[in-house]
Protein backbone atom coordinates (compact mmCIF):
# COMPACT_ATOMS: atom_id res chain seq x y z
CA UNK A 1 0.00 0.00 0.00
CA UNK A 2 2.73 2.14 1.04
CA UNK A 3 4.90 2.34 -2.54
CA UNK A 4 1.43 2.93 -3.99
CA UNK A 5 0.97 5.67 -2.09
CA UNK A 6 4.01 7.31 -2.70
CA UNK A 7 4.19 6.47 -6.25
CA UNK A 8 0.92 8.83 -6.73
CA UNK A 9 2.22 11.66 -4.18
CA UNK A 10 5.44 11.37 -6.89
CA UNK A 11 2.88 11.34 -9.73
CA UNK A 12 0.74 14.31 -8.55
CA UNK A 13 4.41 16.36 -7.58
CA UNK A 14 6.17 15.52 -10.96
CA UNK A 15 2.49 16.58 -12.99
CA UNK A 16 2.33 19.65 -10.62
CA UNK A 17 6.08 20.67 -12.19
CA UNK A 18 4.50 20.83 -15.56
CA UNK A 19 2.45 23.86 -14.73
CA UNK A 20 0.20 25.82 -17.31
CA UNK A 21 2.29 27.65 -19.47
CA UNK A 22 3.89 25.32 -21.45
CA UNK A 23 6.35 27.50 -23.35
CA UNK A 24 7.86 30.80 -22.31
CA UNK A 25 7.04 33.45 -25.07
CA UNK A 26 10.95 34.60 -25.61
CA UNK A 27 11.46 30.87 -25.36
CA UNK A 28 8.90 30.45 -28.69
CA UNK A 29 10.04 33.52 -30.27
CA UNK A 30 14.12 31.85 -29.84
CA UNK A 31 13.15 28.47 -31.99
CA UNK A 32 11.40 30.64 -34.53
CA UNK A 33 14.40 32.47 -35.61
CA UNK A 34 17.39 30.52 -33.48
CA UNK A 35 18.19 33.03 -31.13
CA UNK A 36 16.38 36.34 -29.40
CA UNK A 37 16.11 39.16 -32.15
CA UNK A 38 15.20 42.36 -30.37
CA UNK A 39 11.57 42.81 -30.21
CA UNK A 40 10.10 45.81 -32.34
CA UNK A 41 7.13 47.75 -31.51
CA UNK A 42 3.96 48.42 -33.66
CA UNK A 43 1.94 51.57 -33.43
CA UNK A 44 -1.76 51.33 -33.42
CA UNK A 45 -2.62 54.27 -35.36
CA UNK A 46 -6.74 55.06 -35.35
CA UNK A 47 -7.61 52.62 -37.93
CA UNK A 48 -5.72 49.98 -36.34
CA UNK A 49 -7.13 50.02 -33.73
CA UNK A 50 -10.92 50.18 -35.29
CA UNK A 51 -9.92 47.32 -37.25
CA UNK A 52 -8.34 45.54 -33.97
CA UNK A 53 -11.73 46.05 -32.15
CA UNK A 54 -13.66 44.80 -35.07
CA UNK A 55 -11.68 41.13 -35.28
CA UNK A 56 -11.39 40.97 -31.68
CA UNK A 57 -14.79 42.40 -30.87
CA UNK A 58 -13.25 44.56 -27.85
CA UNK A 59 -10.87 47.18 -27.99
CA UNK A 60 -7.10 45.77 -28.16
CA UNK A 61 -4.85 45.50 -24.71
CA UNK A 62 -2.49 47.81 -25.77
CA UNK A 63 -1.85 50.57 -27.93
CA UNK A 64 1.78 49.55 -29.13
CA UNK A 65 1.93 45.77 -30.18
CA UNK A 66 5.23 44.04 -29.57
CA UNK A 67 7.02 41.76 -32.08
CA UNK A 68 9.62 40.01 -33.78
CA UNK A 69 10.90 39.54 -36.44
CA UNK A 70 13.75 39.10 -39.45
CA UNK A 71 12.18 40.05 -42.53
CA UNK A 72 10.54 37.26 -43.87
CA UNK A 73 9.01 35.83 -40.54
CA UNK A 74 7.22 37.77 -38.18
CA UNK A 75 6.38 36.51 -34.34
CA UNK A 76 3.24 37.65 -32.69
CA UNK A 77 2.37 36.64 -28.83
CA UNK A 78 -1.20 37.30 -28.82
CA UNK A 79 -3.68 36.88 -25.76
CA UNK A 80 -7.45 36.53 -25.81
CA UNK A 81 -10.07 35.44 -23.23
CA UNK A 82 -11.41 32.11 -24.10
CA UNK A 83 -14.29 31.63 -21.41
CA UNK A 84 -12.89 32.73 -18.61
CA UNK A 85 -9.07 32.52 -18.45
CA UNK A 86 -6.84 34.41 -20.87
CA UNK A 87 -5.34 31.89 -24.01
CA UNK A 88 -1.17 33.24 -24.89
CA UNK A 89 -0.62 32.23 -27.95
CA UNK A 90 2.29 32.64 -30.33
CA UNK A 91 1.61 33.12 -34.14
CA UNK A 92 4.36 33.05 -36.89
CA UNK A 93 3.62 34.87 -40.21
CA UNK A 94 5.26 34.74 -43.28
CA UNK A 95 4.65 36.42 -46.52
CA UNK A 96 1.40 37.10 -45.23
CA UNK A 97 0.20 33.74 -44.37
CA UNK A 98 0.39 31.64 -41.21
CA UNK A 99 3.37 29.26 -40.82
CA UNK A 100 2.88 27.83 -37.39
CA UNK A 101 1.31 28.63 -34.43
CA UNK A 102 1.57 27.17 -30.44
CA UNK A 103 -0.25 27.71 -27.79
CA UNK A 104 2.08 28.86 -24.97
CA UNK A 105 -0.08 29.28 -22.18
CA UNK A 106 -3.95 27.91 -21.58
CA UNK A 107 -5.43 28.49 -17.70
CA UNK A 108 -9.12 27.16 -18.04
CA UNK A 109 -9.35 23.82 -16.16
CA UNK A 110 -11.20 22.60 -19.69
CA UNK A 111 -10.53 22.91 -23.33
CA UNK A 112 -6.62 22.66 -23.44
CA UNK A 113 -8.13 20.41 -26.46
CA UNK A 114 -7.06 23.38 -28.60
CA UNK A 115 -3.28 22.50 -28.65
CA UNK A 116 -4.30 19.54 -30.40
CA UNK A 117 -1.44 19.83 -33.37
CA UNK A 118 -4.39 18.89 -35.48
CA UNK A 119 -6.50 21.66 -34.94
CA UNK A 120 -3.85 24.43 -35.03
CA UNK A 121 -2.34 22.34 -37.96
CA UNK A 122 -5.67 24.11 -39.66
CA UNK A 123 -4.28 27.65 -39.11
CA UNK A 124 -1.05 26.93 -41.32
CA UNK A 125 -1.07 28.64 -44.68
CA UNK A 126 -4.05 30.82 -43.39
CA UNK A 127 -3.95 34.39 -44.43
CA UNK A 128 -6.79 37.18 -44.71
CA UNK A 129 -9.00 37.46 -47.43
CA UNK A 130 -10.70 41.50 -47.94
CA UNK A 131 -12.96 41.56 -45.41
CA UNK A 132 -10.08 40.81 -43.16
CA UNK A 133 -11.52 37.16 -42.28
CA UNK A 134 -9.18 33.83 -42.68
CA UNK A 135 -9.67 32.75 -45.82
CA UNK A 136 -10.45 29.43 -44.68
CA UNK A 137 -12.87 27.14 -42.42
CA UNK A 138 -11.47 25.95 -39.17
CA UNK A 139 -13.05 23.35 -37.36
CA UNK A 140 -14.00 23.40 -34.33
CA UNK A 141 -13.87 21.23 -31.01
CA UNK A 142 -16.41 20.29 -29.40
CA UNK A 143 -16.91 21.19 -25.74
CA UNK A 144 -13.85 24.39 -26.30
CA UNK A 145 -16.22 26.59 -28.48
CA UNK A 146 -15.31 29.90 -27.07
CA UNK A 147 -11.43 29.05 -27.01
CA UNK A 148 -11.43 28.07 -30.64
CA UNK A 149 -13.35 31.29 -31.86
CA UNK A 150 -10.60 32.96 -29.58
CA UNK A 151 -7.56 31.41 -31.40
CA UNK A 152 -9.26 32.30 -34.92
CA UNK A 153 -9.69 35.67 -33.13
CA UNK A 154 -6.13 36.22 -32.29
CA UNK A 155 -5.21 34.33 -36.02
CA UNK A 156 -6.42 37.06 -37.53
CA UNK A 157 -5.28 40.09 -35.39
CA UNK A 158 -1.41 38.51 -35.80
CA UNK A 159 -2.26 38.72 -39.46
CA UNK A 160 -3.50 41.76 -39.47
CA UNK A 161 -0.92 42.76 -37.19
CA UNK A 162 2.02 41.67 -39.57
CA UNK A 163 0.21 43.52 -42.76
CA UNK A 164 1.17 46.71 -41.09
CA UNK A 165 4.39 46.04 -39.87
CA UNK A 166 5.38 45.41 -43.76
CA UNK A 167 3.71 48.83 -44.69
CA UNK B 1 40.19 73.74 -40.24
CA UNK B 2 41.00 71.81 -37.04
CA UNK B 3 39.08 73.27 -34.63
CA UNK B 4 36.06 73.10 -37.23
CA UNK B 5 36.46 69.23 -37.63
CA UNK B 6 36.88 69.03 -33.70
CA UNK B 7 33.61 71.01 -32.81
CA UNK B 8 32.01 68.72 -36.04
CA UNK B 9 32.87 65.49 -33.91
CA UNK B 10 31.61 66.89 -30.77
CA UNK B 11 28.51 67.47 -32.16
CA UNK B 12 28.54 63.85 -33.58
CA UNK B 13 29.46 62.62 -30.33
CA UNK B 14 26.61 64.28 -28.77
CA UNK B 15 24.32 63.12 -31.32
CA UNK B 16 24.74 59.83 -30.72
CA UNK B 17 24.98 60.61 -27.50
CA UNK B 18 21.55 61.80 -27.10
CA UNK B 19 20.21 59.22 -29.87
CA UNK B 20 21.80 56.42 -27.86
CA UNK B 21 19.92 57.97 -25.03
CA UNK B 22 16.43 58.37 -26.36
CA UNK B 23 16.57 54.59 -27.68
CA UNK B 24 17.45 53.94 -24.00
CA UNK B 25 14.82 55.66 -22.52
CA UNK B 26 12.39 54.21 -25.17
CA UNK B 27 13.26 50.45 -24.08
CA UNK B 28 13.43 51.86 -20.46
CA UNK B 29 9.62 53.17 -20.80
CA UNK B 30 8.51 49.72 -23.14
CA UNK B 31 10.23 47.88 -20.00
CA UNK B 32 7.97 49.73 -17.79
CA UNK B 33 4.65 49.63 -19.93
CA UNK B 34 5.06 45.63 -20.42
CA UNK B 35 5.40 45.19 -16.81
CA UNK B 36 2.49 47.26 -15.84
CA UNK B 37 0.80 45.28 -18.28
CA UNK B 38 1.93 42.10 -16.58
CA UNK B 39 0.57 43.26 -13.50
CA UNK B 40 -3.01 44.16 -14.48
CA UNK B 41 -3.26 40.94 -15.90
CA UNK B 42 -2.62 39.10 -12.76
CA UNK B 43 -5.49 38.30 -10.67
CA UNK B 44 -6.22 40.78 -8.22
CA UNK B 45 -8.64 40.68 -5.21
CA UNK B 46 -11.72 42.80 -6.29
CA UNK B 47 -11.03 43.25 -9.75
CA UNK B 48 -14.18 41.59 -11.83
CA UNK B 49 -15.03 40.83 -15.08
CA UNK B 50 -12.27 42.39 -17.11
CA UNK B 51 -9.52 39.38 -18.81
CA UNK B 52 -7.30 38.45 -16.54
CA UNK B 53 -8.74 40.21 -13.20
CA UNK B 54 -9.22 37.51 -10.24
CA UNK B 55 -13.28 37.31 -10.70
CA UNK B 56 -15.13 36.62 -14.14
CA UNK B 57 -18.49 36.43 -15.36
CA UNK B 58 -20.17 34.06 -18.04
CA UNK B 59 -24.15 33.55 -18.86
CA UNK B 60 -26.21 32.11 -21.20
CA UNK B 61 -30.04 32.18 -21.80
CA UNK B 62 -32.85 31.57 -23.77
CA UNK B 63 -35.85 32.72 -25.17
CA UNK B 64 -38.46 29.96 -26.52
CA UNK B 65 -41.85 30.03 -28.07
CA UNK B 66 -43.61 26.49 -28.60
CA UNK B 67 -46.96 26.46 -31.21
CA UNK B 68 -48.55 23.37 -30.45
CA UNK B 69 -50.87 21.85 -33.34
CA UNK B 70 -53.12 20.30 -31.05
CA UNK B 71 -55.54 22.72 -29.37
CA UNK B 72 -54.82 20.59 -25.84
CA UNK B 73 -51.71 22.34 -25.52
CA UNK B 74 -51.07 26.24 -25.11
CA UNK B 75 -49.03 28.09 -27.47
CA UNK B 76 -46.51 29.92 -24.93
CA UNK B 77 -43.56 32.49 -25.00
CA UNK B 78 -41.09 31.82 -22.29
CA UNK B 79 -37.45 32.90 -21.04
CA UNK B 80 -36.73 29.68 -20.69
CA UNK B 81 -33.68 30.17 -18.66
CA UNK B 82 -31.20 33.17 -17.46
CA UNK B 83 -28.00 31.72 -16.29
CA UNK B 84 -25.04 33.79 -15.11
CA UNK B 85 -21.48 32.49 -13.97
CA UNK B 86 -19.13 33.91 -11.48
CA UNK B 87 -15.97 32.48 -11.52
CA UNK B 88 -12.80 33.04 -9.93
CA UNK B 89 -9.03 32.11 -9.46
CA UNK B 90 -7.28 32.29 -6.15
CA UNK B 91 -3.81 31.39 -7.68
CA UNK B 92 -2.66 29.60 -10.45
CA UNK B 93 -3.87 26.21 -9.35
CA UNK B 94 -7.40 26.81 -7.28
CA UNK B 95 -10.28 28.10 -9.18
CA UNK B 96 -13.52 28.40 -8.28
CA UNK B 97 -16.96 28.00 -11.01
CA UNK B 98 -20.55 28.52 -10.60
CA UNK B 99 -23.34 29.06 -12.24
CA UNK B 100 -26.84 30.33 -10.99
CA UNK B 101 -30.09 29.57 -13.12
CA UNK B 102 -33.49 31.17 -13.01
CA UNK B 103 -35.94 29.30 -15.30
CA UNK B 104 -39.42 30.67 -16.37
CA UNK B 105 -39.09 34.75 -15.87
CA UNK B 106 -40.83 34.57 -12.51
CA UNK B 107 -39.72 32.87 -9.26
CA UNK B 108 -42.97 33.01 -6.25
CA UNK B 109 -44.89 30.68 -4.41
CA UNK B 110 -47.50 30.90 -7.33
CA UNK B 111 -45.33 30.77 -10.25
CA UNK B 112 -43.68 28.14 -12.01
CA UNK B 113 -39.93 29.68 -11.99
CA UNK B 114 -37.46 28.31 -10.31
CA UNK B 115 -33.46 29.72 -8.71
CA UNK B 116 -31.35 26.76 -8.77
CA UNK B 117 -27.19 26.25 -8.84
CA UNK B 118 -26.53 24.48 -11.54
CA UNK B 119 -22.78 24.23 -10.79
CA UNK B 120 -20.91 25.39 -7.76
CA UNK B 121 -16.88 23.86 -7.72
CA UNK B 122 -13.46 24.28 -6.57
CA UNK B 123 -11.03 22.90 -9.13
CA UNK B 124 -7.50 22.24 -8.06
CA UNK B 125 -4.93 21.87 -11.02
CA UNK B 126 -1.73 20.31 -10.36
CA UNK B 127 -1.49 19.68 -13.97
CA UNK B 128 -3.78 19.52 -17.50
CA UNK B 129 -3.26 15.86 -17.07
CA UNK B 130 -4.66 16.26 -13.32
CA UNK B 131 -7.21 18.20 -11.24
CA UNK B 132 -9.52 17.57 -8.62
CA UNK B 133 -12.66 19.06 -8.19
CA UNK B 134 -15.09 18.80 -5.27
CA UNK B 135 -18.52 20.75 -5.00
CA UNK B 136 -21.90 20.30 -7.22
CA UNK B 137 -20.47 19.58 -10.62
CA UNK B 138 -22.03 18.07 -14.21
CA UNK B 139 -21.98 14.70 -14.60
CA UNK B 140 -19.92 13.92 -18.03
CA UNK B 141 -22.40 11.99 -19.71
CA UNK B 142 -23.50 12.46 -22.97
CA UNK B 143 -22.79 16.18 -24.76
CA UNK B 144 -25.35 18.33 -23.91
CA UNK B 145 -25.45 18.13 -19.91
CA UNK B 146 -21.87 19.65 -20.14
CA UNK B 147 -22.07 21.64 -23.10
CA UNK B 148 -25.61 23.11 -23.35
CA UNK B 149 -25.19 27.00 -23.88
CA UNK B 150 -27.92 27.27 -26.70
CA UNK B 151 -25.23 29.09 -29.36
CA UNK B 152 -23.75 25.11 -29.27
CA UNK B 153 -26.89 22.72 -30.32
CA UNK B 154 -29.09 22.50 -32.84
CA UNK B 155 -32.93 22.53 -32.22
CA UNK B 156 -34.78 25.21 -29.74
CA UNK B 157 -35.84 22.92 -27.41
CA UNK B 158 -33.01 20.46 -26.02
CA UNK B 159 -33.56 16.78 -27.66
CA UNK B 160 -35.17 14.34 -25.54
CA UNK B 161 -32.53 11.27 -25.44
CA UNK B 162 -30.45 13.96 -22.98
CA UNK B 163 -33.21 15.34 -21.13
CA UNK B 164 -35.59 12.41 -20.65
CA UNK B 165 -32.52 9.31 -20.49
CA UNK B 166 -29.74 11.47 -19.45
CA UNK B 167 -31.25 13.65 -17.04
CA UNK B 168 -29.88 17.50 -18.60
CA UNK B 169 -28.73 19.58 -16.43
CA UNK B 170 -27.83 16.75 -14.59
CA UNK B 171 -25.53 17.73 -11.71
CA UNK B 172 -24.29 15.74 -8.35
CA UNK B 173 -22.26 16.53 -5.18
CA UNK B 174 -19.42 15.16 -4.86
CA UNK B 175 -15.25 15.21 -5.63
CA UNK B 176 -14.08 13.90 -8.67
CA UNK B 177 -10.65 14.09 -10.80
CA UNK B 178 -10.43 14.89 -14.63
CA UNK B 179 -7.45 15.78 -17.13
CA UNK B 180 -6.51 15.62 -20.17
CA UNK B 181 -3.75 12.72 -21.21
CA UNK B 182 -2.44 10.82 -24.68
CA UNK B 183 -3.23 13.92 -26.90
CA UNK B 184 -6.52 14.21 -26.97
CA UNK B 185 -8.30 12.11 -24.44
CA UNK B 186 -9.82 13.37 -21.76
CA UNK B 187 -11.37 11.27 -18.48
CA UNK B 188 -13.70 12.02 -16.02
CA UNK B 189 -14.08 10.10 -12.43
CA UNK B 190 -15.86 10.67 -9.49
CA UNK B 191 -17.89 9.89 -6.04
CA UNK B 192 -21.04 11.77 -6.16
CA UNK B 193 -24.49 11.86 -4.42
CA UNK B 194 -26.97 10.07 -6.27
CA UNK B 195 -30.65 9.46 -7.23
CA UNK B 196 -33.23 8.97 -4.50
CA UNK B 197 -36.19 6.19 -5.51
CA UNK B 198 -38.36 7.50 -3.00
CA UNK B 199 -38.68 10.88 -4.73
CA UNK B 200 -40.28 9.16 -8.57
CA UNK B 201 -43.17 10.98 -9.45
CA UNK B 202 -42.96 11.06 -13.18
CA UNK B 203 -42.21 7.50 -15.18
CA UNK B 204 -42.28 9.40 -18.47
CA UNK B 205 -38.97 10.92 -17.54
CA UNK B 206 -37.05 7.72 -16.56
CA UNK B 207 -34.77 8.26 -13.06
CA UNK B 208 -35.02 12.38 -13.51
CA UNK B 209 -37.95 12.41 -11.27
CA UNK B 210 -35.57 11.34 -8.35
CA UNK B 211 -32.88 13.40 -9.00
CA UNK B 212 -31.61 15.51 -6.33
CA UNK B 213 -29.68 18.42 -7.25
CA UNK B 214 -27.55 18.74 -3.94
CA UNK B 215 -30.64 19.90 -2.25
CA UNK B 216 -30.50 18.11 0.98
CA UNK B 217 -29.62 15.29 -1.09
CA UNK B 218 -30.07 11.93 0.87
CA UNK B 219 -26.37 10.62 0.59
CA UNK B 220 -26.58 7.18 2.40
CA UNK B 221 -26.07 5.25 -1.05
CA UNK B 222 -23.57 7.45 -2.96
CA UNK B 223 -22.93 6.81 -6.83
CA UNK B 224 -19.49 6.56 -9.19
CA UNK B 225 -19.11 7.75 -12.55
CA UNK B 226 -16.43 7.50 -15.62
CA UNK B 227 -16.10 9.04 -18.61
CA UNK B 228 -13.53 9.23 -21.20
CA UNK B 229 -13.87 10.99 -24.51
CA UNK B 230 -11.29 11.89 -27.50
CA UNK B 231 -11.43 15.39 -29.22
CA UNK B 232 -10.21 15.97 -31.69
CA UNK B 233 -10.24 19.10 -35.30
CA UNK B 234 -13.89 18.30 -35.56
CA UNK B 235 -14.16 14.73 -33.94
CA UNK B 236 -15.90 14.17 -30.39
CA UNK B 237 -16.07 10.21 -29.69
CA UNK B 238 -16.46 9.19 -26.02
CA UNK B 239 -18.81 7.68 -23.65
CA UNK B 240 -19.19 7.35 -19.68
CA UNK B 241 -21.22 5.23 -16.90
CA UNK B 242 -22.93 6.13 -13.87
CA UNK B 243 -23.85 3.97 -11.15
CA UNK B 244 -24.91 3.91 -7.49
CA UNK B 245 -27.92 2.55 -5.57
CA UNK B 246 -31.04 5.11 -5.11
CA UNK B 247 -32.51 3.26 -2.26
CA UNK B 248 -30.81 5.50 0.45
CA UNK B 249 -32.04 3.24 3.00
CA UNK B 250 -35.39 4.87 2.89
CA UNK B 251 -35.03 7.97 3.77
CA UNK B 252 -37.31 9.21 1.21
CA UNK B 253 -39.94 6.34 1.47
CA UNK B 254 -39.87 4.32 4.32
CA UNK B 255 -40.43 0.90 2.42
CA UNK B 256 -37.32 1.49 0.58
CA UNK B 257 -35.38 0.50 3.82
CA UNK B 258 -33.03 -1.77 2.76
CA UNK B 259 -33.67 -2.04 -1.04
CA UNK B 260 -30.82 -1.48 -3.12
CA UNK B 261 -32.74 0.02 -6.03
CA UNK B 262 -29.39 0.45 -8.19
CA UNK B 263 -29.40 2.23 -11.10
CA UNK B 264 -26.74 1.99 -13.93
CA UNK B 265 -26.82 4.81 -16.61
CA UNK B 266 -24.31 4.64 -19.69
CA UNK B 267 -23.78 6.15 -22.93
CA UNK B 268 -21.78 6.40 -26.07
CA UNK B 269 -21.78 9.61 -28.11
CA UNK B 270 -20.08 10.81 -31.13
CA UNK B 271 -19.76 14.30 -33.57
CA UNK B 272 -17.72 14.65 -36.52
CA UNK B 273 -17.62 18.01 -38.45
CA UNK B 274 -16.32 18.26 -41.52
CA UNK B 275 -16.43 20.93 -44.15
CA UNK B 276 -19.76 22.69 -43.35
CA UNK B 277 -21.24 19.31 -42.30
CA UNK B 278 -21.79 18.27 -38.71
CA UNK B 279 -23.04 14.88 -37.72
CA UNK B 280 -23.89 13.96 -34.34
CA UNK B 281 -25.18 10.70 -32.06
CA UNK B 282 -25.84 9.46 -28.56
CA UNK B 283 -27.23 6.42 -27.43
CA UNK B 284 -27.94 6.26 -23.46
CA UNK B 285 -28.92 3.10 -21.48
CA UNK B 286 -30.45 2.38 -18.31
CA UNK B 287 -31.49 -0.06 -16.03
CA UNK B 288 -33.20 0.64 -12.20
CA UNK B 289 -32.93 -2.43 -10.32
CA UNK B 290 -35.87 -3.84 -7.67
CA UNK B 291 -38.50 -2.80 -9.73
CA UNK B 292 -41.33 -4.67 -7.26
CA UNK B 293 -40.38 -3.22 -4.52
CA UNK B 294 -40.35 0.42 -5.93
CA UNK B 295 -43.85 -0.38 -7.37
CA UNK B 296 -44.50 -1.16 -3.44
CA UNK B 297 -43.48 1.97 -2.32
CA UNK B 298 -45.04 4.02 -4.92
CA UNK B 299 -48.70 2.20 -4.52
CA UNK B 300 -48.35 2.76 -0.79
CA UNK B 301 -47.46 6.69 -0.85
CA UNK B 302 -48.46 8.28 -4.30
CA UNK B 303 -52.17 9.52 -4.71
CA UNK B 304 -51.60 8.54 -8.41
CA UNK B 305 -50.09 5.45 -8.84
CA UNK B 306 -47.76 4.45 -11.44
CA UNK B 307 -45.26 1.64 -12.72
CA UNK B 308 -41.65 2.58 -11.71
CA UNK B 309 -39.60 2.85 -14.91
CA UNK B 310 -36.94 -0.07 -14.67
CA UNK B 311 -34.91 0.16 -17.77
CA UNK B 312 -35.05 3.65 -20.15
CA UNK B 313 -32.88 3.53 -23.57
CA UNK B 314 -32.83 6.43 -26.00
CA UNK B 315 -30.55 7.10 -29.21
CA UNK B 316 -30.60 10.21 -31.88
CA UNK B 317 -28.53 10.94 -34.68
CA UNK B 318 -28.30 14.72 -36.50
CA UNK B 319 -27.25 16.05 -39.15
CA UNK B 320 -26.93 19.63 -40.03
CA UNK B 321 -24.97 21.67 -42.76
CA UNK B 322 -23.66 25.51 -43.19
CA UNK B 323 -25.00 26.54 -45.89
CA UNK B 324 -23.84 30.18 -45.46
CA UNK B 325 -21.08 31.08 -43.51
CA UNK B 326 -19.75 34.63 -43.84
CA UNK B 327 -18.31 37.12 -41.39
CA UNK B 328 -20.17 36.49 -38.53
CA UNK B 329 -22.73 35.11 -39.67
CA UNK B 330 -23.95 31.55 -39.91
CA UNK B 331 -26.63 29.78 -41.37
CA UNK B 332 -26.72 25.91 -40.72
CA UNK B 333 -30.29 23.78 -41.68
CA UNK B 334 -30.61 20.40 -39.63
CA UNK B 335 -32.65 17.04 -39.22
CA UNK B 336 -33.09 15.06 -35.88
CA UNK B 337 -34.09 11.49 -35.54
CA UNK B 338 -34.87 10.66 -31.74
CA UNK B 339 -36.28 7.22 -30.23
CA UNK B 340 -37.04 7.04 -26.91
CA UNK B 341 -38.09 3.49 -25.47
CA UNK B 342 -38.73 4.14 -21.41
CA UNK B 343 -39.91 0.32 -20.03
CA UNK B 344 -42.10 0.13 -16.82
CA UNK B 345 -42.66 -2.64 -14.19
CA UNK B 346 -46.38 -3.86 -14.59
CA UNK B 347 -48.27 -4.95 -12.30
CA UNK B 348 -51.71 -5.52 -13.71
CA UNK B 349 -53.07 -6.82 -10.15
CA UNK B 350 -52.46 -3.34 -8.56
CA UNK B 351 -53.30 -1.39 -11.62
CA UNK B 352 -49.78 -0.34 -12.79
CA UNK B 353 -49.22 -0.39 -16.63
CA UNK B 354 -46.72 0.90 -19.00
CA UNK B 355 -47.52 4.32 -20.15
CA UNK B 356 -47.39 3.64 -24.24
CA UNK B 357 -46.21 7.47 -24.36
CA UNK B 358 -43.10 6.45 -22.94
CA UNK B 359 -41.92 4.74 -25.92
CA UNK B 360 -41.63 7.50 -28.51
CA UNK B 361 -40.17 8.25 -31.90
CA UNK B 362 -39.60 12.20 -32.41
CA UNK B 363 -38.27 13.56 -36.24
CA UNK B 364 -37.13 16.94 -35.64
CA UNK B 365 -36.50 19.47 -38.10
CA UNK B 366 -35.13 23.29 -38.45
CA UNK B 367 -32.58 25.89 -38.60
CA UNK B 368 -30.02 27.52 -36.38
CA UNK B 369 -28.88 31.36 -37.51
CA UNK B 370 -26.01 32.31 -35.54
CA UNK B 371 -25.99 36.41 -36.15
CA UNK B 372 -23.27 36.16 -34.07
CA UNK B 373 -20.79 33.10 -32.85
CA UNK B 374 -22.48 33.79 -29.31
CA UNK B 375 -26.35 34.47 -30.40
CA UNK B 376 -28.20 32.33 -32.46
CA UNK B 377 -32.22 32.19 -33.62
CA UNK B 378 -33.71 29.12 -34.10
CA UNK B 379 -36.91 27.55 -35.95
CA UNK B 380 -37.45 23.76 -36.11
CA UNK B 381 -40.94 21.66 -36.55
CA UNK B 382 -41.05 18.61 -34.17
CA UNK B 383 -43.59 15.55 -35.00
CA UNK B 384 -44.31 12.91 -32.50
CA UNK B 385 -45.48 9.48 -33.57
CA UNK B 386 -46.98 8.23 -29.96
CA UNK B 387 -48.43 11.18 -28.52
CA UNK B 388 -49.35 14.01 -31.47
CA UNK B 389 -50.63 16.30 -29.19
CA UNK B 390 -46.86 17.24 -28.28
CA UNK B 391 -46.20 18.23 -32.51
CA UNK B 392 -45.17 21.83 -32.82
CA UNK B 393 -43.49 24.70 -34.38
CA UNK B 394 -40.56 26.44 -31.83
CA UNK B 395 -39.08 29.66 -31.96
CA UNK B 396 -35.50 29.99 -30.03
CA UNK B 397 -33.21 32.97 -29.36
CA UNK B 398 -30.30 32.13 -27.15
CA UNK B 399 -26.67 33.89 -26.28
CA UNK B 400 -24.06 32.62 -24.24
CA UNK B 401 -20.72 34.81 -23.32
Amino acid sequence: MRPRLLALVLGLCAAQALGEVYQAPEAFVAEVFGTLPAPRVLWLSRKMQAQASAILNHPPAALRQRYWSDGAKSVWILEEIGKEELITAGFVVSQGHIDHVRVLAYRESRGQEVRDPSFLKQFSGAGLDQSDHLDRGIDGISGATLSVHAMERMARLALYFDRWSRD
Amino acid sequence: MKQSALALALSALATAAYAQSTDEKLRILQQEIDELKAQMQKPSPGSVGQAGSATTISGYGEFNYNNYKSDTRPTQADLRRFVFGLHHRFDDRLTFHSEVEFEHAVVSRDDEGEVELEQAWVNYKFSDAVNVKGGLFLIPLGILNETHEPPTYYGVERNEVETRIIPTTWRELGVGMHGLVGGGFRYDVGITTGFDSGKLDDPSVGIRSAHQEGQLANAHDLSAYGALNYRSRGLLVGGGVFAGNTGQNGASNPLLKGVDARLTLWDVHAQYKVGRLELQAVYADGKLADADQLNASILATSAEPFAAPNRMKGAYVQAAYHIYKRDKLDFAPFVRLEGIDIRQQEDPANGLFQDPANHERITTAGFNFWVHPQVVLKADVQRYRTDPTKDRFDLGLGYMF
